[in-house]
């Protein structure tokens, strides 16, 4: 039986394109304040911090979380800095779990943020993620990745375009009910085709936007949270999955995995899952937050996280399954689709399923929701995250 | 508070100077990963997770842990990177075998020395509005904390002289070949001599982990982990008192008090401490409580911290003979699992039975990790 860690404090920034009001560590320390007073905790409280920082390159700072210390309260304390990337935020969460879990300590914290908007262009600095002589040059970007990734999706699934649009109506509407998520604007299939063009199938619209904001969460142990007897909401499975560094081992012929599948992904809910006892996530999870930063991925992932099978999630995504109030809602808060600082955007998809189960979602609240379940990317399609949180 | 599950160093593997080979830096890794493994009696099969401790500037990547996951057998695995410094891998790795949820974890750190200038890599880690115009690399601060003792303590420069002294005389003996000409001298920072610290060498370093349960079926002896403690200093240098160490004070706090230690005179057998320069060494003797500065010259006097002494210091030659700038620390921990382990080499020591490594990262240890580990099984909750 493995022990209980409880979430107790979530912070979330209302994320913009520019937060140029607010420094880098200001941004960090925002989140932080706003988990704290969720947390109702005073500094001396946090024993240790998580820092969630992905690629470095994106604030302009080499070794960035040093310039994030005090904004965390971290000084003399336990601390350290988690980077996988795009999963780096729930890997962040999971890392604070394991501080508890181990028995280390009874109250982390974990935070972060990101000035993505700010950075220049995101893309130049993700196409450094690949090999530096075979794959960097061809030029590879998430965005012409995960369009490859779409195209290999609808060749043996039958994905359209319209499904792809779905998505993003779909992930539009739910953030226009978050009042924290960026692109708030809601929108038609018919704007998603109007949008430009920028790696066949993916549209403008069919991207995350560049987002910057914080965010921070407060893990406890079970029993400094029932000494206390403070409200929390319990993580119960944790999990994280590699595929190859290539793209080109998931591509062509003698392939090693299949870029429309993505094994690993499967094999990081399974971990989760096992450990949470789930065995049928289709009838057990209420609730689902998956990052999915362009629209064809949310078929992956859904589709992973065994919510549908094989293929059978775009047809499920037009008869409303994964809206609010249909069978399982899928990113209720907008997901990665409307909201992307990257070194917090899986955290904050832990965040939304905690507020979820807890019953603290506000307008975009899933009724009824109490168990849940988040997941985060890293990299060419490569590095995956999960976690299950319950009531 | 005691940890859930009693974890243990089953194997080690240490690369302090790799030169001469054409290697791509995935080899490497595979290389030290596999020596690690072999060390600990496994194969990759047997490894339940790994935490690589990656940094994405000395690396020249984003997201450097993705280059890494093939080739230390990431595929198909749980893997994590700790950015902050290779050290943090271990603790990280630790952290998840106590936890229960693993029973074995790899923990690798490397550091090539490919970029075209750390000094501008390290540059590139300051404040963008206030310091970065000043030309301040890693070892411009321990330089600065050389230049703070100077002024508080009377004397100092002798004394590093003699660390520098006796850390290259272990470094001679402990790695022959890669120090038996002296160490390639690095950069002048005042009031640093070229001579004061070593230049930067291409370095790799891996770790196998295990829960009591798993060595005992293996068969496997452990270095156990009886503490661990770490801490950070504040964001901003000037913010900080160079001539102290307080989150070296509080890391060994945390360490000590999990070990069950309250005087580490005489309850430790031997260190390995952060020794960029000869200065930090020094300041780690007090906040580790070895010896209070006003010992210090007769602790070197008396070869305390020597060979032959009763509580020999980086009897590895520390980063003052090898220096893998980003895994340095990560050495520092796996010199003391080997040297618990009987199996250092020629610098075994021969009563090992409790050891401690302190490994620093960033401007003038700022990062501080200190572990305690022992031959003898403890006891877990």
């Amino acid at each position: 039986m493995n022990p209980r860690v409880g979430i107790i404090g979530i912070g979330q920034s209302a994320f913009r394109a520019k937060r140029d009001d607010a420094s880098y560590p200001d941004l960090v320390r925002e989140a932080t304040k706003l988990a704290m007073e969720d947390a109702k905790l005073e500094f001396d409280d946090i024993e240790a911090i998580v820092y969630s920082l992905s690629p470095d390159a994106m604030v302009g700072i080499g070794n960035a979380e040093r310039l994030g210390i005090d904004a965390v309260g971290a000084r003399n304390k336990r601390f350290l800095r988690i980077n996988t990337g795009g999963a780096t935020g729930i890997s962040s969460v999971a890392a604070a779990y394991y501080h508890v879990a181990a028995g280390a300590c009874d109250v982390v914290l974990t935070a972060g943020a990101d000035k993505v908007g700010e950075c220049g262009d995101s893309q130049t600095v993700l196409n450094k993620i690949w090999d530096p002589i075979y794959e960097r040059p061809l030029p590879l970007g998430t965005i012409t990745m995960l369009a490859m990734s779409a195209i290999r999706y609808m060749h043996k699934y039958g994905m359209t375009e319209e499904d792809m649009a779905q998505v993003v109506v779909k992930n539009r509407w739910q953030a226009a009910k978050n009042p924290k998520a960026h692109l708030r604007k809601q929108t038609t299939v018919d704007e998603v085709f109007a949008s430009r063009m920028i790696s066949w199938p993916v549209k403008l619209f069919d991207c995350c936007p560049q987002s910057s904001g914080g965010g921070a969460m407060v893990l406890a142990s079970e029993k400094y949270i029932k000494d206390r007897k403070l409200d929390a909401v319990w993580i119960t499975g944790v999990g994280h999955c590699s595929e190859t560094y290539y793209i080109g081992d998931r591509m062509g012929r003698g392939y090693t995995a299949d870029h429309a599948d993505a094994y690993a992904l499967e094999h990081s809910f399974k971990r989760a899952y096992q450990m949470a006892g789930i065995t049928d996530p289709r009838r057990q999870i209420h609730v689902a937050e998956l990052y999915a930063p362009f629209s064809n991925t949310e078929f992956h992932s859904i589709e992973a996280a065994g919510l549908a099978k094989l293929g059978e999630s775009p047809a499920m995504m037009r008869e409303g399954d994964f809206r609010i109030g249909g069978a399982i809602p899928v990113n209720p808060s907008g997901g990665v689709l409307c909201t992307n600082a990257i070194a917090v955007t899986a955290m904050i998809r832990v965040a939304e399923i905690a507020l979820q189960v807890a019953g603290r979602a506000g307008e975009h609240q899933v009724k009824g929701a109490k168990l849940g379940v988040a997941i985060g990317y890293c990299g060419d399609h490569q590095f995956f995250g999960t976690m299950v949180v319950e009531a | 508070m005691a940890y859930r599950v009693q974890t243990g160093v089953i194997g080690a593997a240490i690369m302090p100077h790799i030169t001469g080979d054409e290697r791509a830096l995935e080899e490497i890794l595979y290389d030290v990963t596999q020596e690690a493994l072999r060390d600990a009696g496994l194969t990759i099969e047997d490894i339940d997770g790994i935490v690589v401790g990656a940094n994405d500037q000395y690396d020249g990547r984003a997201i450097s842990i993705m280059m890494a996951s093939g080739s230390v057998g990431g595929v198909d695995r749980d893997i994590l990177s700790t950015p902050s410094g290779g050290e943090h891998a271990f603790v990280m790795g630790a952290l998840r075998v106590a936890c229960g949820q693993y029973r074995t974890q790899l923990v690798l750190a490397w550091s090539p020395t490919e970029a075209s200038s750390l000094a501008e890599v390290q540059r590139l880690a300051a404040d963008p509005y206030f310091h970065r115009r000043l030309p301040q690399d890693e070892l411009g601060a321990h330089a600065m904390q050389a230049t703070a003792l100077q002024a508080a303590v009377p004397g100092v420069d002798g004394l590093a002289q003699k660390v520098l002294e006796k850390n290259r005389r272990n470094g001679a003996k402990a790695y022959p070949d890669m120090v038996g000409n002296g160490p390639l001298p690095g950069p002048i920072r005042y009031p640093l001599a070229p001579e004061m610290s070593a230049a930067p060498v291409t370095g790799a370093v891996a770790l196998v982990l295990a829960s009591a349960d798993f060595a005992r079926e293996r068969g496997r002896e452990a270095a156990w982990i009886a503490g661990m403690g770490w801490a950070t200093e504040p964001a901003f240098i000037g913010d900080r008192k160079l001539t102290e160490a307080p989150a070296l004070q509080e890391a060994a706090r945390q360490a000590y008090a999990e070990a069950g230690i309250t005087n580490p005179v005489g309850a430790i057998d031997l260190a390995e401490v952060a020794d960029p320069t000869p200065y930090q060494e020094l300041l780690a003797y007090e906040a580790l409580g070895l010896a209070p500065r006003a010992n210090w010259a007769a602790k070197l006097g008396d070869g305390t911290f020597g060979p032959g002494g009763s509580l020999p210091v980086n009897l590895s030659g520390g980063a003052l003979s090898l220096n893998p700038v980003y895994c340095t620390g990560l050495i520092r921990i796996a010199e003391i699992a080997r040297q618990v382990l009987g199996r250092a080499g020629p610098h075994q020591h021969k009563n090992a039975a409790t050891g401690l490594a302190h490994a620093a990262s960033g401007d003038a240890m700022q990062y501080n990790t200190v572990v305690i580990l022992r031959r003898e099984q403890g006891v877990s909750a």
